[in-house]
């Protein structure tokens, strides 16, 4: 290697330590910049790969049509039995909607957003969405469905933004179980397993919370906190006490590997 | 000037490189492993281009690289920007040296060094991770998260030579031109 080629080399090992020096802040705004370059070709990418699927998924054979028939002839029978009871519930929750004047309560002030594409390095789960601070989007937001909790915001451009999403192992929430005053903190699982949609852990809990499969796990909303209270975020799974306290497996409510709509909590209303 | 438009396609090359693999769904028979194409991307400019821009390559790549991977999270940065400046420059210096070879001909090397790179930066990535958070965890998903894209670049790189082989027929070499971007023949 020549002079010239070991000057550079010291150059950029120079850069590079200078540059990991670089604050959070300073850092993310560096990558705000660069996501707003790279957002136009994620938007259409995106856009050609939802119209692609939507190729592939009406595409079937006679065999997958016949057996899709029957599915649905029987499924018809069904829905029209369900469909009187659901009538009945209906004008029940209209009534109890009214009574509840639901609107007037829902304190949260939503903006919809569409993930334009999920997160290729391996280590991290994030999703980016096509909303940024030009929609009043800021760093530290909720993110969530009509499910449950999807994540919170983290790196926020100017018309898009980086959502790290609840079953990341970075990603911690003050949680607490249904139907009992156990409280502990959510995390996901540094490697998830692709078979299934992302398990978490909730860890802390006391060593005789005996929690039940199938129990609702919901946001504590601790004060200070970036998540509001009462999200929900999964079912138990099973429950095992530790030498010093209990910890929790728990399914997430909603599929994150593909979800498509998501809303941000910009704030309470 | 061709050397300077083969740098420019190879840096347009790498970020659009980032913005495909980030549309690339993972794949599930894999155990959810992903497809990374920067590292081959990178790999055939430091077997083609002369040291001083693949250095000025590395150090491109390294940093968009960086600004893709980086995760901020209250206020603490998983891993710093410019690590992977430093990872492509070593990466870089050692695919080079096999570029005499790569050059008579022997196309394998770049698919060896695709498989090596991609697996050593997520193994590197995945060390880094450990340290920041609770301890390094290994187990079977682990390994195939990292040896698995490896086995993709394996797929992947000799369809990417043949394709940049097929590309040298619009832009052919100058007989003797120095520091010329010469891709394997």
């Amino acid at each position: 290697m020549n002079r010239l080629n070991v000057i550079i080399v010291l150059l950029i090992l120079a850069v590079a330590v200078v540059i990991s020096a670089l604050g959070s802040n300073t850092a993310q705004r560096i990558q705000a910049g660069f996501l707003g370059l790279v957002s136009p070709f994620l938007k259409t990418g995106s856009a050609m790969q939802q119209r692609i699927g939507a190729v592939g998924q009406g595409l079937k054979t006679l065999g997958q049509l016949e057996d899709e028939n029957g599915q649905l002839a029987m499924e018809n029978k069904n829905l029209k039995t369900t469909n009187h009871i659901l009538r009945d519930l209906e004008t029940e929750n209209n009534k109890l909607r009214a009574a509840l004047e639901y609107k007037q309560r829902s304190v949260f002030q939503l903006v919809p957003a569409r993930v334009i594409s999920r997160d290729s390095s391996t280590w991290w789960n994030t999703v980016k969405i096509n909303r940024g601070f030009e929609d009043g989007v800021d760093a530290d937001q909720p993110v969530l469905t009509d499910v449950g909790l999807v994540g919170k915001t983290t790196t926020v451009g100017k018309n898009e933004s980086i959502v790290l999403l609840v079953t990341d192992e970075i990603c911690r929430v003050a949680a607490k179980a249904e139907g009992t005053r156990e409280q502990g903190i959510l995390s996901g699982q540094r490697i998830q397993d692709s078979g299934t949609s992302g398990e978490m852990q909730l860890n802390f809990l006391s060593k005789t919370a005996d929690l039940q499969a199938g129990q609702k796990i919901y946001t504590a909303g601790v004060s200070g906190g970036v998540f509001p209270s009462g999200i929900l975020l999964g079912t138990v799974k099973s429950f095992k006490a530790r030498a010093l306290d209990g910890q929790a497996l728990v399914e997430p409510a909603l599929d994150l590997s593909s979800v498509e709509d998501v809303f941000v909590v910009l704030g309470a209303k | 000037m061709k050397l300077a438009i083969s740098w420019t396609s190879a840096a347009l090359t790498v970020f659009f490189a980032l913005i495909i693999q980030e549309l690339i769904p993972p794949v599930q028979a894999l155990n959810g492993a992903r497809v990374l194409l920067v590292p081959l991307v990178f790999c055939y400019a430091a077997l083609a281009m002369p040291t001083w821009a693949m250095l000025l390559f590395a150090a491109f790549t390294g940093f968009l690289t960086d600004l893709m991977f980086l995760h901020v999270v209250d206020g603490q940065v998983e891993i710093a920007l410019g690590w992977s400046m430093v990872y492509f420059v070593f990466f870089g210096l050692l695919a080079h040296g096999f570029q005499p070879a790569f050059l008579r001909g022997h196309w394998w090397i770049y698919v060896g060094l695709s498989i090596f790179g991609t697996c050593t930066f997520l193994a590197l990535q995945y060390i880094m991770i450990g340290f920041r958070r609770q301890g390094i965890i290994f187990n079977d998903l682990v390994a195939w998260r990292i040896l698995a894209p490896g086995l993709m670049a394996a797929v992947i790189a000799p369809l990417g030579h043949l394709a940049v082989k097929q590309c040298r027929h619009f832009f052919p070499d100058v007989p003797g031109e120095a520091g010329g971007y010469r891709p394997g023949q």
